[in-house]
């Protein structure tokens, strides 16, 4: 698993999970899975902001983005490099 | 697991008030939780951070005022004295053609009817009543005051009971917005209820329809067949897809002083009401919603909110800790739980 990837694991067992990942995967839903609801996303966008140096726009708040761990390393791996 | 709730039988972080018994809590040497840690490089800027949201919301408002035929912006409005201040402020800052929707959920406070009547009144604005008929109703509250039926990080937040009537809210709400085309939705979320980040956003119809697919679900059929009417249509996610507004919660970056809230409330026509709990000022079932979760969770729903309050400087701990350690009202337990039929 990447570095990335491991920290956004790592924030959401400890935040949304209590410390157990359970059957966590890199395509578990987090909203259809009740893993994290909507006032979540945004603790969860604030977190990948404040620690992957990028700024989600509105119409990026969509799930496709942000909806698991896989998503969410392609969607900051697109959004990092279009920075460089 | 403790549910008494007692301040002197638990052991609260030294600096905000949340307790040993929140879901993942850890204290560090100094007894500050880990979420106070956090945090506090985030505490240092919000000042700035809100000075930035309040130039945001003027340059949203300037945007949008009169785009649409009728109204600027959808108040969810339980009468309640933060909603009560968002509206003031709205119409009085802002100038805005306001429709208040207020969810009759069958425990609305007769003090918060008298207080919905009175602001609406002295500052002009529209108000629509919308009540779900109380089988309806009943049965909703009647399963979530007896189990659980939401994720765990939502119960962090709010008791089962809470968010099921808060379901409905937020989706009424949504859903007569883009029938009637406006711009935004306003919510009188405290500052500690939601991150500043979501105080002014877009909603995006693809999260949306994910994020109520999932609370639906949540319900079994029975009640869900019974909800839906109150919910965004499928196909409103489609045909409405360019209408969604930008949801706003002002509350979250203009001064916050509760005392002083109630004062200038005072001043058109709201008075405090003597009959809900320390948590609500028009609710009477949320001291029956807070005992069932306190006895369920071993915390009380509303202590993330306030911990959040005391964290950011807005209220004082003590009164933090009074708000959320005081016991619930058992003659107001006794109300909810003789009408519910439990």
């Amino acid at each position: 698993m990447s570095d990335m990837k491991e920290k956004i694991r790592n924030f959401i067992v400890e935040n949304f999970l209590f410390g157990d990942a359970g059957e966590l995967k890199e395509d578990t839903s987090f909203l259809n899975d009740g893993i994290i609801d909507s006032t979540g996303i945004l603790e969860l966008v604030d977190y990948i902001e404040e620690n992957f140096g990028i700024k989600v726009e509105d119409d990026e708040l969509v799930p496709e983005n942000l909806d698991s761990i896989k998503n969410l390393e392609v969607y900051i791996t697109k959004k990092t490099q279009s920075a460089a | 697991m403790n549910s008494n709730n007692k301040p002197q039988e638990l052991t609260l972080c030294a600096h905000c008030i949340l307790p040993e018994t929140f879901p993942g809590i850890s204290f560090d040497e100094q007894g500050i939780c880990k979420y106070c840690r956090q945090e506090e490089k985030k505490i240092t800027h919000l000042d700035e951070k809100k000075e930035e949201y309040r130039k945001k919301l003027d340059a949203l408002i300037e945007g949008t005022r009169n785009v649409s035929p009728v109204y600027d912006v959808i108040l969810a409005y339980s009468g309640g004295k933060d909603s009560s201040y968002t509206l003031k402020l709205l119409r009085e800052k802002y100038d805005l053609r306001i429709l208040a929707i207020t969810i009759d959920n069958h425990f609305v406070s007769p003090a918060a009817f008298e207080n919905i009547k009175n602001v609406t009144d002295h500052l002009g604005v529209d108000t629509y009543f919308v009540r779900p008929p109380w089988p309806v109703i009943s049965e909703m509250f009647t399963l979530t005051a007896k189990a659980d039926v939401f994720s765990k990080t939502t119960l962090l937040r709010a008791s089962s009971v809470c968010t099921a009537c808060i379901g409905i809210v937020k989706n009424l709400i949504l859903k007569t917005a883009l029938e009637m085309s406006v711009p935004l939705v306003a919510f009188g979320w405290s500052p500690g209820q939601a991150p500043i980040q979501s105080a002014i956003m877009k909603t995006n119809p693809g999260m949306a329809q994910q994020a109520q697919e999932a609370l639906l679900n949540s319900f079994p059929e029975s009640i869900r067949k019974k909800i839906i009417p109150y919910y965004v249509p499928k196909t409103y996610f489609e045909i409405y897809r360019d209408r969604f507004p930008q949801n706003i919660h002002p509350l979250a970056f203009f001064d916050y002083d509760e005392k002083n809230i109630i004062k200038e409330l005072g001043q058109i026509g709201w008075m405090e009401p003597k009959d809900t709990d320390t948590n609500s000022s028009n609710c009477l079932m949320n001291a029956f919603a807070n005992h069932c979760h306190i006895e369920r969770h071993g915390f009380h729903p509303y202590v993330w909110e306030i911990a959040n309050m005391v964290r950011q400087g807005v209220m004082e701990r003590e009164e933090g800790i009074h708000k959320i350690y005081s016991d619930q009202n058992i003659q107001m337990i006794n109300f909810a739980k003789e009408r519910l039929g439990i």
